[in-house]
């Protein structure tokens, strides 16, 4: 019959479409690296747990998403797309357990007096991947090149940067504009260093692009294979300057969602998965052997937003009775299991050295009820909805779908409102809609097209507590990421000093201040950080190290344990 | 007839133009912005000007209409631009993904045509019997089932459960297969989607063809030809099954072009690399030129199948090719 | 069994095979009614508020919990009674929105092939190759995340697609005889279409809508999973949602958080179509 022939056509098609496919990835891999993948013959230190076997040790890590090439000018995401760029770099510095920047491939990092000034001498003898010497240039070549070719991360890290110069030999000296307290967290932990060869010729980066022949760096793995939206293979560097790694192979795989990474671990598929783990597996993952967690409080946070510009939310009463009436604690216990750390409602997080252990929040639904009793906002027509202006209090409170637990505390948030005279009607829409109505553009200026919604920051915000203007600030210009309108004069006037203040115990005090503010007059409400967890088979590698506020996911959990700050 | 022909063609002209058109309109009509994608990296620690750079870069600020033009001059040129995640050319997206969709695809059309015609036949021969009954039942059960539902316990099971097949992607990574053991690792990988999917897809190829048996049993002509004496198999082969194809091949080139949109819910439960997932996550992320290219390739594939049903249709069904000539 | 095709069907057989169809046809009635029952009686039958926190989140099956809780520690069976209502309600209403167009614009089609069949088929290749998760988003960011929006959405997925099925019937019924001296005696379209075109049809549009229903319940469930329809109302679809993204296909709540909603879904589908098939009987017997 016809149409069986027409399948059987088609089937015919396919198959040779396939064929031709598998045929094309396996000719279009890049040729690995010539004795990259020699097994870990560590000199002089003994890795603690790796077995001394000739078996390779190869890591199967599993992500959600693709990060296209990795190098600085193509990572996707910030986690853990930028983890995994600074398995291939090295920073001059670089964050130990306890998230201080040590330096690393500085050797020494001092500052001036008044912080504007900081000098960086770098360690003698490392090389790139390819065998050429990493010097000082290089670094110099790194930093302009990033303040040129501006895209993201690294030139805002660099802002305020007047010059980088060398200095000597092996000595490069940064000057900034004015003060910089936390210039080696915020720059020298956090932007790799290039290679001058490879990228000097290379112009317009963010709109070049790329193979991965351009992933030259000095780190302890290099990108051998990368085939887009399923997986990448990174070997390890056995000349690294700190000693070869403890994994020689690390292979990543790219997942559709979080689902299909936990079936693969169970499965033994993959033995780490470098997202978080959600809440309700950690107990299951942990049971099941040899699986193992490693857990810690991270900086990314959940929030409540409103548009601080317009009634009622321009009203601190109003604002204070929302901070109030929020249980945090009944949002960690149900929707984190616990794994969370509760909000502080003046931002910083109780882990970070500058917390402020007089900010603590306050559940009270009879002071908010009254708060708001007294502020005029009554509930004339009994219908359990207070009114403002006429109108019920009653808002549509937008959250991204794909945030599964964030739906989930909006749900809470708005049964926790209900106490308190105020309707939230939960509306669950797309991410980028979200990102829209909440962040139009991107840009502040573009205004604000909701009224409550979700929102989160990833860790660098909380990490860069010096740069606290940039979340509270009035002025569009500094507080660019300031979504809910807020501007107070004071705490404008306090960020503003804070971020020139060089002597230490002034900017604490200043910091103090600041939590102290925010937590009174509520530019938002924070509601929890959540803890982050990561699945890992301690079979196949079990030396996962937790960067406290960052996880697991960086090139110290794969070093030998000598080599680590 | 030619004229007939050249006028079909005519339509399907106008149809692949008023498709093209939403294809554009559609995609910016929906709130949100490429610019995440664009920069690549952390978007909120872009400056305003380095926003304002690289959205004049990506031409997005240009007047729609001249967006416009641009994008037909692609199609018309038939280069598909860059994506705006990766700045990869999107033919290369494309030629990476429509093989591995097209696997799953193929695999399933071909698996529910077998099964779904014969088993329609057997069913409408023996209509109203315990097997007709049985069969009816249980593929309508069948198609009640949620793909993803179906998915993940067959993941479930097979993958987590008794570790027999693997749960996700299209190739173990990084495992340097060749030859024989390459082509293994295939088909072990292809097994647990396409079984989902032919499980999912038997019902409708099976209840079309039954039906439609049904119907041609039922004609004048069948029973004409049975009081002429023909024999029985000459009556099943000759007439019925015959005429009764007609809607099942329609039925069977709609969902093969259907398939050039991907399979989005089984890729994602499989994290299997197909064309549905490229759309799904362009969509996500406002990469408007990939979008434009998948749908370009979905409207042409879907538009050629209806054309193919269009003319094939006359010829598979005598009774309208009776009637046109 | 092995009796001849060419042999007309025997009366009491016929009669047989009508019995086992009205009995399928009852229990797919009994199935369904026992489902509406459900949505229209669930805060009566429902042991709690399926919205109410009741008790510790991811608790198994207790005497207090038929079904546990979920992630949030909402009682799951009282979700699952809930759930009919939304399902049932996107399920029908969307099935009847494609019913209606797709059914007439199937027949108008294929009856007038010429100039309005070729208008409606060309707008038919249209809505078939939309590309439908943008119109999704699109249909959401204008008319808001509601159920009617679902419904829409739904329903303008769906009904193409039978449209084109019934547009094929008709046409090869226009050329049989009968309709053919109906119009060579000069008898109205309308009546053509009446009495010889619809009666004939009608098997197979029905059997579209009792597809419709079932794609309409599942599509539902699938927008659901890819995060795109609305997590927050409670329907089978959802509770699939929060199996999915909490883990519990891959833990033991699986058998009664996943398989629950699903096999509803199921069964929802049976009903109709058992009920479709004795309907199809009544409405058809000749075949």
């Amino acid at each position: 019959m016809m149409s069986s022939k027409k399948v059987l056509w088609i089937l015919t098609v396919c198959l040779a479409l396939v064929l031709a496919a598998c045929g094309g990835s396996d000719t279009g891999d890049t040729t690995t690296t010539a004795g990259g993948d020699e097994p870990g013959t560590t000199s002089g230190e003994t890795p603690d747990t790796t077995e001394p076997s000739d078996d390779p040790v190869v890591v199967r890590a599993a992500i959600n998403n693709d990060e296209d090439t990795i190098n600085p000018y193509t990572y996707v995401t910030g986690f853990p797309g930028w983890n995994m760029l600074m398995m291939q770099y090295d920073s001059l510095m670089q964050f130990d357990a306890d998230g201080v920047p040590q330096p690393w491939l500085a050797e020494t990092v001092e500052a001036s007096e008044d912080l504007a000034t900081w000098t960086v001498t770098i360690v003698d003898g490392v090389t790139w991947h390819d065998g050429e010497p990493l010097t000082i240039e290089d670094v110099k070549f790194a930093y302009d090149y990033f303040l040129t070719n501006a895209a993201g991360r690294f030139a805002r890290d660099l802002a305020g940067v007047e010059s980088v110069e060398i200095t000597g030999e092996r000595e490069v000296t940064i000057s900034l504009a004015g003060p910089s307290p936390a210039f080696d967290q915020v720059a020298l932990g956090d932007i790799p260093i290039i290679p001058q060869h490879i990228w000097e010729t290379i112009e317009g980066p963010s709109e070049a692009t790329f193979d991965i022949d351009v992933n030259i760096g000095s780190g302890p793995f290099k990108l051998v294979e990368y085939v887009p939206d399923q997986s990448y293979r990174f070997e390890a560097n056995p000349d690294y300057f700190l000693g070869a790694p403890a994994v020689d192979e690390l292979v990543v795989v790219i997942f559709a969602d979080d689902a299909g990474a936990l079936a693969a671990i169970r499965s033994g598929e993959v033995d780490v998965i470098f997202d978080r783990v959600s809440p309700e597996q950690i107990e299951l993952l942990d049971a099941q052997d040899p699986l193992d967690i490693s857990q810690g409080p991270e900086f990314t946070t959940q929030m409540i937003n409103y548009d601080a510009t317009k009634a009622p939310f321009d009203d601190i009463a109003v604002r204070q009775a929302i901070d109030l009436a929020v249980d945090r604690q009944d949002i960690v216990d149900t929707v984190y299991l616990g794994a969370a750390t509760v909000g502080s409602p003046g931002w910083v997080h109780p882990d970070k050295p500058v917390y402020n252990p007089d900010v603590a929040a306050v559940y009270d639904v009879d002071a908010a009820n009254a708060l708001l009793d007294d502020a005029g906002y009554a509930d004339t027509d009994d219908d359990g909805i207070r009114e403002f202006d006429g109108q019920p209090m009653s808002f549509e409170y937008l959250t991204n779908a794909e945030d599964s637990l964030r739906l989930r505390i909006s749900e809470l948030v708005s049964e926790m409102l209900a106490d308190i005279g105020i309707e939230v009607n939960v509306a669950s829409v797309e991410s980028s809609t979200w990102e829209e109505a909440v962040w139009p553009g991107f840009d502040i200026n573009n205004g604000r097209n909701y009224e409550m919604a979700m929102w989160g920051w990833s860790a660098p915000v909380q990490a860069n507590t010096i740069r606290l203007g940039q979340l509270v600030h009035g002025d569009p210009g500094k507080g660019f990421l300031n979504l809910t309108g807020f501007d107070d004069p004071d705490l404008n006037a306090l960020v503003d000093q804070l971020e020139v203040e060089g002597d230490p115990e002034t900017a604490q005090q200043l910091l103090n201040d600041i939590q102290a503010q925010i937590a009174e007059k509520l530019p938002f409400v924070l509601l929890a950080y959540p803890d982050g967890a990561y699945v890992y088979n301690s079979d196949v590698y079990g030396d996962w190290e937790f960067i406290a506020g960052q996880g697991i996911v960086s090139k110290v959990s794969l070093l030998p344990a000598a080599a680590r700050p | 007839m030619r004229r007939a022909g050249l006028n079909r063609l005519g339509q399907y002209l106008i149809v692949f133009v008023v498709a093209v058109t939403l294809n554009f309109i559609l995609p910016r009509l929906m709130p949100g912005n490429p610019l995440a994608l664009i920069a690549g990296v952390d978007v909120g620690l872009l400056t305003p000007d380095q926003r304002a750079e690289i959205i004049e870069a990506a031409g997005l600020n240009e007047p729609l209409i001249s967006q416009y033009f641009d994008y037909w001059k692609s199609i018309l040129t038939g280069d598909l631009g860059f994506s705006y995640r990766s700045g990869r050319p999107i033919s290369e997206l494309i030629a990476e993904r429509l093989p591995w969709t097209l696997l799953l695809a193929g695999g399933a059309l071909v698996i529910s045509a077998f099964f779904g015609i014969i088993l329609g036949a057997i069913s409408a021969w023996r209509r109203g019997k315990k097997l007709d009954l049985g069969l009816l039942s249980s593929m309508i059960a069948l198609e009640s089932l949620p793909s993803f539902w179906l998915g993940m316990l067959l993941i479930s099971l097979f993958s987590v459960s008794w570790g027999l097949l693997p749960s996700f992607g299209a190739v173990t990574p990084a495992s340097d297969l060749v030859g024989w053991d390459h082509v293994r690792d295939v088909i072990e990988h292809a097994i647990l989607p396409v079984a989902t999917l032919s499980v999912l897809s038997i019902p409708g190829v099976y209840l079309t063809m039954r039906y439609s048996m049904l119907e041609v049993l039922g004609e004048d002509f069948i029973r004409t030809a049975r009081a002429k004496g023909a024999s029985e198999t000459r009556v099943l082969f000759g007439h019925v099954a015959r005429n009764a194809m007609a809607p099942v091949v329609t039925f069977l080139a709609i969902r093969l072009a259907f398939a050039f949109g991907g399979a989005v819910i089984i890729e994602t439960v499989f994290s299997y690399p197909g064309l549905g997932r490229l759309v799904f996550e362009s969509v996500g992320g406002r990469d408007f030129p990939v979008m434009q290219a998948a749908f370009l390739v979905f409207t042409v594939a879907v538009l050629l199948a209806n054309l193919a049903a269009d003319f094939l249709y006359p010829l598979l069904d005598p009774r309208t090719r009776a009637r046109n000539e | 069994m092995s009796d001849s095709l060419v042999a007309p069907p025997d009366r009491s057989k016929r009669r047989r095979f009508r019995g086992i169809a009205d009995k399928l046809g009852i229990l797919g009635i009994f199935i369904v009614s026992a489902m509406i029952l459900m949505a229209v009686f669930a805060p009566w039958i429902a042991p709690y508020d399926p919205t109410e926190r009741v008790g510790r989140p991811f608790q198994t099956p207790s005497a207090e919990h038929l079904l546990g809780t979920n992630d949030v520690g909402q009682d799951l069976l009282s979700e699952l009674i809930f759930g009919a209502r939304v399902s049932l309600t996107v399920g029908l209403v969307a099935a009847l929105v494609a019913f209606i167009i797709g059914t007439t614009v199937g027949v108008l089609a294929g009856y007038y092939p010429k100039r309005i069949g070729t208008v409606l088929m060309r707008t038919v290749d249209v809505v078939l190759i939309l590309p439908f998760l943008p119109l999704l988003i699109v249909l959401a960011a204008y008319l808001g995340r509601s159920l009617i929006n679902t419904i829409l959405v739904i329903g303008i997925l769906i009904w193409a697609a039978p449209a084109r099925v019934i547009r094929s019937q008709v046409l090869s019924l226009r050329s049989r005889e009968y309709v053919l001296a109906a119009q060579t005696m000069g008898a109205p379209d309308r009546w053509a279409i009446w009495r010889h075109v619809l009666p004939r049809t009608a098997l197979l549009a029905t059997s579209t809508f009792v597809r419709a229903v079932s794609t309409a319940i599942l599509l539902e469930a699938a927008l659901s999973f890819l995060g795109l329809g609305d997590p927050i109302q409670k329907s089978w679809g959802s509770m699939l949602f929060w199996a999915q993204t909490r883990g519990a296909f891959l833990t033991p709540a699986w058998k009664w958080w996943v398989l629950p909603p699903g096999i509803m879904i199921m069964l929802a589908s049976l009903g109709f179509a058992f009920i479709a098939f004795a309907v199809e009987e009544r409405i058809n017997p000749r075949l």
